[in-house]
């Protein structure tokens, strides 16, 4: 019994050969996540906030996510006989999994994560929106590379190497987006838009034409590998338009709903702003008094930066 | 003169935990610590394009870099003098019908698993790139091992997946026994194993390539990619021979 996918020179076969180091860390980080949230629950009973479940939920179906993407089938087709399911692989790592794992993930538990390991300087540099968007990039283009493919896809360890690398750029594509250390995140909406559509739909078209027009198989690996089906050419071809459009349902999907949600928060605003009939000339007269900001103000904080105030009574009032 | 901030004001009770990371606490970074910043993200930059840029050189192999992809023979190997029956049914003089051809000379059999199929293919793909010099007299003669089996209409079925100008040799299997030894490649095996789909037969899987003048001086082995191909087959037909 194999623990990781490898290509392999036999003949394809649908007998089920499941790989062992896949199960161990599915399974590891299932109990793991159980175990430390049950740990801070009964810790920080308080910080319950209602949404254990949908999170227990999520980080459940990323987990499926990656061994879906990992054990047999898909790695094994993936790992030494189509290129297509190769790039299917890399879309579920990156555009699945992680994303999901990272919905799954709650802040205290990230935070934890970063603290121990002390990383929270490490993190917070790759995870800035132009570094993860140049990063994913340099995986995307770096793994995919005849001579990185070749050479990887030849070993288990070499996969598992592959896989983890793809997890963690999924990772770090996400991570400005919907990560749970929440003032790392892109700070507005439509930052977020441009950040998505730059780093993940953009950027992979090109080399996704480079593979889809490619005249002959660029992957050593695949073209000689035992068929499955279709031609070394053709699997290749898929896996070009895998990459360059494959990716549009999520990311399109994704900048939809966050431009939909800035947008209805727009609105809230908006009619929050709309003084009331009756209230006008009140309203005017409070904020003739109350919503000045003073440039000498913010230079005197020392740090230029915009602190809350400290309520005091006469704020209130 | 009174002036407030105009800030959203959280709820004096709720507890925030505090962010990560200096520059988030609001202090200044410091001179070095922005220095140590902007060198970390170079780093992290040029180390990525330096991969890239290793990755792609190393995937392009240059004719000039590379010499044939196969295996230069030691002495040239005279094309064997083979009569078999091809898939019309008609003897086939493999010397008179490919003369003045460059000419590629393989044994298998049409339910070989793996390397049969890939051969056809790589090879299929280096002709269609060749283009118009396809018709320069590249001529692909598979001879079968498993005569039981490939009869003339399921062999010529079986090479038209690939290209309908390849030619597909039977015969008794003393014929193609004798075919093999006159080819210089170690005679096919039955596999006594069976598979689901029935057994498979273990047979010499290079590639030998004839050149005009009736002489073979490369072996391609299984393995040699369609680049490959192109690249040694556009130089076999402009007569050009190992050194």
């Amino acid at each position: 019994m194999r623990w990781w996918c490898v290509a392999v020179n036999e003949s394809w076969s649908w007998v089920p050969r499941p790989y062992l180091g896949v199960w161990v860390l599915c399974i590891g980080l299932l109990v793991s996540h159980a175990v430390a949230t049950r740990r801070h629950q009964r810790r920080h009973p308080e910080s319950l906030d209602g949404r254990e479940g949908r999170r227990a939920v999520w980080f459940a179906l990323g987990v499926g996510m990656l061994w879906l993407a990992s054990d047999w089938p898909v790695g094994a087709l993936g790992a030494g006989y189509l290129s297509s399911i190769h790039m299917l692989q890399y879309m579920l790592y990156t555009l699945g999994a992680a994303p999901l794992m990272m919905l799954g993930t709650p802040e205290w538990m990230a935070r934890a994560i970063v603290e121990r390991t002390h990383s929270a300087a490490a993190v917070r540099l790759l995870t800035r929106p132009l570094v993860a968007a140049i990063l994913f990039n340099l995986v995307l283009l770096a793994t995919h590379a005849p001579v990185s493919v070749d050479t990887l896809r030849s070993t288990q360890v070499g996969n598992f190497v592959l896989d983890m690398i793809w997890l963690f750029s999924g990772l770090l594509l996400w991570a400005p987006v919907i990560g749970p250390i929440t003032e790392w995140r892109a700070r507005s909406a439509p930052a977020r838009i441009v950040y998505l559509f730059c780093a993940a739909a953009l950027i992979p078209m090109i080399p996704g034409g480079f593979i889809a027009f490619a005249s002959q198989p660029l992957y050593g690996t695949y073209e000689l590998a035992p068929r499955v089906g279709v031609s070394a050419l053709d699997d290749q071809q898929m896996a070009g338009v895998l990459m360059k459009i494959g990716n549009i349902p999520i990311i399109w999907a994704v900048m939809g709903v966050i431009w939909f949600r800035w947008y209805e928060s727009e609105q809230r605003s908006a009619r929050r702003r709309q003084p009331v009939r009756g209230a006008r000339s009140a309203a005017a007269s409070r904020t003739a008094d109350v919503t000045v900001v003073s440039r000498e103000t913010v230079a005197a904080s020392g740090s230029g930066r915009i602190e809350p105030p400290t309520p005091t009574g006469a704020d209130l009032n | 003169m009174h002036a407030k901030l105009l800030v959203p004001m959280e709820s004096p009770t709720t507890v925030e935990t505090p962010p990560l990371g200096a520059e988030d606490a609001g202090a200044e970074p410091s001179a070095a610590a922005r220095r140590r910043l902007i060198w970390t993200i170079a780093g992290i930059v040029i180390g990525g394009l330096l991969l890239v840029g290793i990755g792609l050189l190393a995937s392009e192999r240059s004719a000039a870099e590379s010499e044939w992809a196969g295996t230069v023979l030691a002495s040239p190997q005279a094309k064997p003098e083979i009569v078999l029956t091809d898939t019309s049914g008609q003897p086939y003089d493999l010397r008179a019908e490919t003369a003045g051809t460059t000419t590629i000379l393989m044994f298998g059999y049409t339910s070989c698993p793996d390397v049969c199929p890939i051969n056809l293919a790589s090879l299929d793909g280096a002709l269609d790139e060749l283009g118009d010099n396809r018709s320069n007299g590249v001529r692909v003669v598979f001879v079968t091992v498993d005569p039981e089996r490939d009869t003339p209409e399921v062999l010529r079925r079986y090479l038209d997946q690939f290209d309908s100008n390849f030619v597909g040799l039977t015969g008794t299997p003393e014929e193609i026994r004798a075919a093999q030894a006159a080819a210089d490649v170690p005679g096919a095996v039955r596999d006594p194993q069976t598979t689901p789909d029935g057994y498979t037969v273990g047979h010499a899987s290079q590639l030998i390539a004839y050149q005009p003048d009736g002489q073979a001086r490369i072996v391609y082995p299984f393995g040699t990619r369609q680049s490959d191909w192109t690249r040694d087959l556009r130089r076999l037909l402009t007569g050009e021979q190992p050194s």
